[in-house]
């Protein structure tokens, strides 16, 4: 096997690697870089909680082979915001009660910032349709749905 | 860990060239069939890996009088938000919109879709009913199958080893035309087609059929064009006893097997209830009804 | 217990502390750890459901380059064990019992070093024939399981058969005379399958030794009872085991009782190295060995002809799978359940956990009760149709009220079933009228607070904060994150003054763990009472530094001060600055409520229900009559919780429990073809995702008079689970006209009840 010399941009910080080209995304973010946010749940892209960002896009990092995110910037629930500053989805929801074994939340969080990125003003269905890829056994999803509406508010208090 | 390769060519040509080169080269281009089956143990990750990811040539779509063009690299996501798509090729529009989470369409495309050729697939059967071709080039070369000879058995295609997908064309529909894609489906989202139907349907402006296609997703090897529906349908109004008519028929060509996700008997019902569906959705477009989101059966 | 201060913080809203940490995804969980010199573990499995093992040669896969050991059973004390029934070996020795047993374990240097090795250990097997079905396997000619099962060790009082790893029976009054005075009797029979627990979490475990001792990192639900486990398989003091659980990811039953623990101490220990364990999804739904049991229930019940129950005949039969584990709560909280909430004054229950070749079967959240309350409420509508009346009218003819008492003669205190049905139907009745193909399905039920030992520690540090050191379990629920509410309600503080240590068994005092439902019942007690005591001693050095009598004191703000003149005050942290405030509580375990269980046989676990609480759901599902597709529109879940001291949190709970029940009633459950499993995975075994979940409405009702935890609590985590599956199979009767006796009841099942009535969708 040759290794591929790449570069990943993760969460703003550059790292050259040479990786095996059989190596997931996710495989590449938890053992190379150390960023253990994106968690893995499953064998198929079935449960969400690998979710990041790749230019801006989600995707599900264990589905991913990392050859291919070279030279692309890699956004993980790290990237989003932090226990000290947590992003408006982040903070709403804590206060919302969105979170509580915590293993989906990082996955959560990257969808929801997907989906705000891209449509300011959702409504809940189109929050639901969002998360859909995202697995919750704990909450119900119910205030982790509340949580991104009011997430979206805060961001939009006009709106 | 031996011989395992990667490229991720800029270009189209560059592309082509290492097919020819590296025989047993696989192209990738959002992985989310490739590495799920890799990781759920089905089928190793080839040695050779070509990834398309970068080629712009293969993304982007080019509507006009004549009709559609998608590069082979167009997202789900896109197929689902194009307004011109809604609108003309509305079915596979629906079944762009039903394919797994949001990110699996946003990484997921259209030509790995095509690839892949699951009997599940859910844009195949909106393909078929469209008229649609499937684009394949090789170094040197370039041709073009319409999609029903292009699939051609579960995880199989008529694309040779060095062959590259590189565009599907469909055609212009005529007016009075409209289409719909349905699938029956456990859950709202992350689902694979129980069974699914597609619908293309040109009406005359009485509101008679004069043209009209249906396809079956998830009960045979691949997706499958119901034979016969067109000469069954037209002169007819799409009232009860004619989609009875076309559900039975659709029924009669298709013997789905039991498997974990369903019954045979449960499928063979749901086909005609489907394709029943289908029409009711294309017709009502047909009759320039705004456009409504088809491809939820509950 | 009665609140000796006003309440202030108590069913306040608060942030959980270890929240920043999960949003950020900075908390670590069990399978983010690495050491130095770390390995990586993988399992042998049988992959056939029932054979002899006739050789297994490791040779080959321990010459592989990286591994650094191959063990099996000759590798392993020989230790049988098992909660009930010591019927378990860490390794297969003579025999696997089911696809996924474990027969041979690998350390290696990377994950594909033991992928390679598990493949190069060579396995001879001599397959047998599977036994699969349940009620064969009663049969006392038939195979059994376990050829040597007579010889097992068991907890006292576990009666068995053959193929029977416990059964037990409930005797209530006459059941013949009762039967005698019905005008109208019913027979139906219900079953459901196979449901896993699927945390999101995998399980992981990590194993260090220092020394003598090891550290185990695990994904346990339950740390003290896996350190006993560990203890007991690897024949090892308990106190040269400590097993840590990181954040938990989720558990749900699936991750109590001990396992993988002592597999990986055991690799770990060989290689003097490090090792890591972390299950795939595909491992966690075959060689998980805690399943909800697939289960097959017969009633039979008379009626007189105004509704009034007067007798009851109950068969309950458990698929167990290859070994008992902790089945035997499944099977005595199910036995529990057959009366449901209502006076049955004539009762025959009885229930047999049966050894199979399948997966095994275990606690997953409020084991026995979904599926026992699914069945006794589709039994309840068809028992209401039968006497002609609505089944909100039947339900409050027949449901229990203070005075009563249920099936095993409990006596009820209160009783506030009939005041959570008005309130669950009020709130169902503001949404719109049913439209076509729509019904409004009801369920009732009760479930119990477990009143079990539990203890905490507590001090003070000098700069006035406080630390809670807890042998509790924080599940993702919140009950551990809301202790700091007890703590400061009994201390005049700030709950956020308080830091938490937990899920250590290294510093916390014995608790049960994530089991049960009882975390705040029994462990808020146990703070409470740690709490009390530092605030005697405050109240103490307070009298004595302020010369004034202690009975003029109260704790207010972070401080001793005199009541009704704050500005006479000393802060508590001058004090903790000067003297050691530490203490310990455990707190006596609330006692069963009186009953009388003469006549029943078996076990009884569960003899009598403590705190009882109730609950009501009302389901709105319509019902594609063409496809079968049932989609549920809301649910209302009124609970009966006695005080409620952490409002976000059961609403949590409440919210969770409707969604994963309805689960259990549309989606879940695993398909077996010959002993093996056909959908181990999240695609194939599907759960409710955000774009299905119905809208939740929840409420909770008090119980002033029976109150069993700190101040009025009751058991809240596992009662939500129960009521909603229940509920939306008698929705989906009403919207179609047709019952579906099985779980779950998939659109082909609903199908196939209105195209195929006599089959009762049971195909």
């Amino acid at each position: 096997m040759t290794p591929v010399p790449v570069v990943l941009t993760a969460n703003g910080v550059r790292s050259a690697l040479d990786l095996d080209p059989h190596r997931t995304l996710l495989s590449v973010l938890r053992t190379e870089l150390g960023i253990t946010g994106p968690k893995e749940g499953c064998d198929d892209s079935e449960c969400g909680a690998c979710m990041v960002l790749l230019d801006g896009d989600p995707v599900n990092a264990c589905s991913y082979l990392a050859v291919q995110a070279d030279g692309r910037a890699v956004t993980t629930v790290e990237g989003i915001g932090t226990a000290d500053s947590p992003a408006p989805v982040q903070r709403a929801l804590l206060e919302a009660g969105g979170v509580q074994c915590g293993f989906c939340t990082p996955g959560m969080v990257v969808s929801a910032t997907a989906l705000l990125d891209r449509v300011p003003e959702p409504d809940e269905d189109d929050v639901r349709v969002a998360l859909a890829g995202n697995l919750c056994r704990c909450t119900g999803y119910q205030k982790i749905i509340e949580a991104v509406l009011d997430a979206a508010g805060n961001r939009n208090p006009a709106g | 860990m031996n011989h395992r390769s990667y490229a991720a060519p800029g270009t189209l040509a560059e592309a082509l060239d290492l097919l020819a080169e590296r025989p047993g080269t696989r192209p990738v281009a959002g992985g989310t069939d490739l590495v799920v089956a890799a990781r759920g143990g089905k089928a190793p990750l080839p040695g050779s890996l070509l990834a398309l990811h970068r080629i712009d040539e293969l993304r982007g779509l080019y509507a006009d009088d004549a009709g559609l063009t998608i590069g082979a690299g167009t997202s789900h996501a896109t197929l689902t938000t194009d307004p011109a798509v809604r609108d003309r090729w509305s079915a596979l529009s629906d079944a762009s919109a039903l394919v797994g989470s949001p990110a699996t369409r946003a990484t997921g495309t259209l030509g790995g879709n095509l690839m892949n050729a699951s009997p599940a697939m859910d844009t195949g059967s909106p393909l078929l009913v469209l008229g649609a071709r499937i684009g394949l080039r090789r170094a040197g070369g370039h041709r073009t199958l319409p999609v029903e000879r292009f699939l051609t058995g579960p995880g199989r295609t008529a694309a040779a080893p060095d062959e590259l997908l590189t565009e599907v064309t469909v055609p212009a529909p005529a007016p009075r035309s409209g289409s719909a894609y349905v699938r029956l489906e456990h859950r709202r989202a992350m689902e694979i087609a129980v069974v699914g139907a597609a619908a293309a349907v040109t009406l005359d402006p009485d509101g008679r059929f004069v043209a009209a296609a249906v396809a079956l997703t998830a009960v045979a090897p691949t997706c499958l064009l119901v034979p016969g529906i067109g000469d069954l349908l037209a002169g007819r109004h799409p009232d009860p006893v004619a989609l009875a008519l076309a559900g039975a028929t659709a029924r009669a060509s298709v013997r789905p097997i039991s498997d974990v996700r369903a019954g045979a008997g449960y499928r063979a019902a749901m086909v005609a209830v489907l394709v029943g569906r289908a029409l009711t959705a294309a017709a009502g477009r047909a009759r320039n009804a705004p456009h409504i989101p088809a491809g939820r059966t509950a | 217990m009665t609140a000796t201060v006003p309440p202030t913080v108590l069913g306040s809203r608060f942030v959980r502390r270890d929240g920043p940490e999960k949003v950020s995804g900075e908390a670590r969980y069990t399978a983010d750890l690495s050491f130095t010199g770390l390995l990586h573990a993988a399992f042998v499995y049988a992959g056939r459901p029932h054979a002899r093992i006739v050789s297994i040669d490791t040779t080959a896969a321990s010459r592989l380059p990286g591994v650094h050991a191959v063990l099996t059973a000759a590798d392993a004390p020989p230790v049988r064990y098992g909660m009930f029934v010591k019927d378990r070996t860490l390794f297969a020795t003579d025999v696997v019992r089911f696809e996924a047993e474990i027969v041979a374990a690998v350390a290696a240097d990377t994950a594909e070093h033991a992928a390679a090795a598990v493949a190069a250990v060579q396995v001879v097997y001599q397959d047998l024939p599977p036994i699969l079905d349940p009620e064969a396997a009663l049969d006392p000619d038939s195979a059994p399981v376990h050829a040597g099962w007579a010889g097992y060790g068991t907890q006292s009082g576990v009666q068995r058969g053959h193929n029977d790893c416990g059964h037990m029976t409930s005797v209530k009054g006459d059941v013949a005379a009762g039967f005698a005075e019905a005008d109208l009797t019913l027979t139906e029979t219900y079953t459901s399958d196979m449901v896993h627990a699927v945390p999101i979490e995998p399980h992981a475990v990590v194993a260090q030794w220092q020394g003598t001792t090891v550290t185990i990192w695990s994904t346990s639900q339950v740390p003290f009872p896996a350190r006993a486990g560990v203890a007991e398989t690897l024949q090892l003091p308990l106190s040269d085991v400590r097993i840590v659980v990181p954040h938990l990811g989720g558990g749900f039953g699936g991750k109590c009782d001990f396992h993988f623990e002592a597999h990986v101490a055991l690799l770990a220990r060989a290689t003097r190295r490090p090792v890591r364990l972390v299950f795939s999804r595909r491992e966690e739904f075959l060689a998980t060995d805690k399943v909800r049991h697939a289960t097959r229930i017969r009633l039979t019940t008379g009626l007189r002809r105004d509704g009034t129950i007067t007798a009851r005949r109950a068969r309950l039969v458990l698929d167990s799978g290859a070994y008992c584990g902790d089945a035997l709560f499944a099977t005595e909280i199910g036995l529990m359940m057959v009366a449901g909430p209502y006076r049955i004054p004539h009762l025959h229950a009885e229930v047999h956990t049966v050894y199979t070749n399948r997966t095994p079967a275990g606690s997953v959240r409020a084991p026995g009760g979904p599926q026992t309350c699914w069945a006794v409420e589709q039994h309840t509508d068809e028992l209401a149709a039968l006497a002609g009346l609505d089944p909100v009218e039947f339900r409050r003819r027949n449901l229990v009220r203070a005075g009563d008492t249920g099936q095993t003669g409990q006596w009820f205190v209160s009783a506030s079933a009939v005041e959570c049905l008005d309130r669950a139907v009020e709130l169902a009745a503001r949404g719109p009228e049913p439209g076509p193909h729509e019904g409004l399905g009801i369920a009732v039920g009760w479930w119990f607070s477990l009143s079990v030992p539990s203890g905490a520690h507590l001090r003070i540090n000098p700069d006035g904060t406080g630390t809670i050191v807890t042998g509790a379990q924080e599940n993702g629920s919140g009950s551990v994150m809301g202790l700091p509410l007890l703590a400061a309600q009994e201390l005049g503080m700030a709950p956020g003054a308080f830091s938490v240590q937990y899920q250590d068994t290294g510093c916390g005092p014995f608790d049960i763990g994530s089991a049960g439902s009882q975390t705040t019942f029994n462990n808020g007690r146990a703070v409470v009472e740690a709490a009390r005591v530092i605030r005697d001693r405050l109240l103490d050095l307070a009298a004595a530094r302020l010369e004034i009598d202690r009975a003029d004191l109260e704790l207010a703000g972070g401080t001793v001060r005199v009541r009704g003149v704050p500005e006479r005050s000393v802060p508590i942290a001058e004090f903790a600055a000067s003297t050691q405030l530490i203490a310990s509580g455990s707190g006596t375990p609330p006692p069963l409520p009186e009953h009388d269980v003469s006549g029943c046989g078996g076990r009884l676990g569960y003899a009598a229900f403590a705190a009882p609480s109730f609950f009501c759901d009302v389901a709105r599902v319509r019902v594609d009559p063409d496809t079968g597709v049932a989609t549920v529109g809301e649910v209302v879940a009124v609970h009966e919780f006695g005080r409620v001291l952490n409002p976000v949190g059961a609403e949590g709970q409440v919210e969770g429990g409707v969604v994963q029940a309805m689960g259990m009633a549309l989606l879940e459950g695993s398909r077996y073809a010959d002993g093996h499993q056909l959908n181990p995975g999240l695609l194939g075994y599907k759960l409710v995702t955000a774009a299905d979940a119905p809208r939740i409405v929840s409420e909770f009702l008090d119980d002033p008079v029976d109150q069993g935890g700190p101040y009025g609590a009751k058991a809240v985590g596992e009662p939500t689970v129960v009521g909603t599956t229940a509920a939306i199979g008698n929705a989906i009767a009403v919207a179609t006209g047709r019952r579906v006796r099985a779980l779950p009841m998939t659109a082909e099942r609903v199908w196939t009840a209105l195209h195929d009535p006599a089959d009762g969708g049971r195909s």
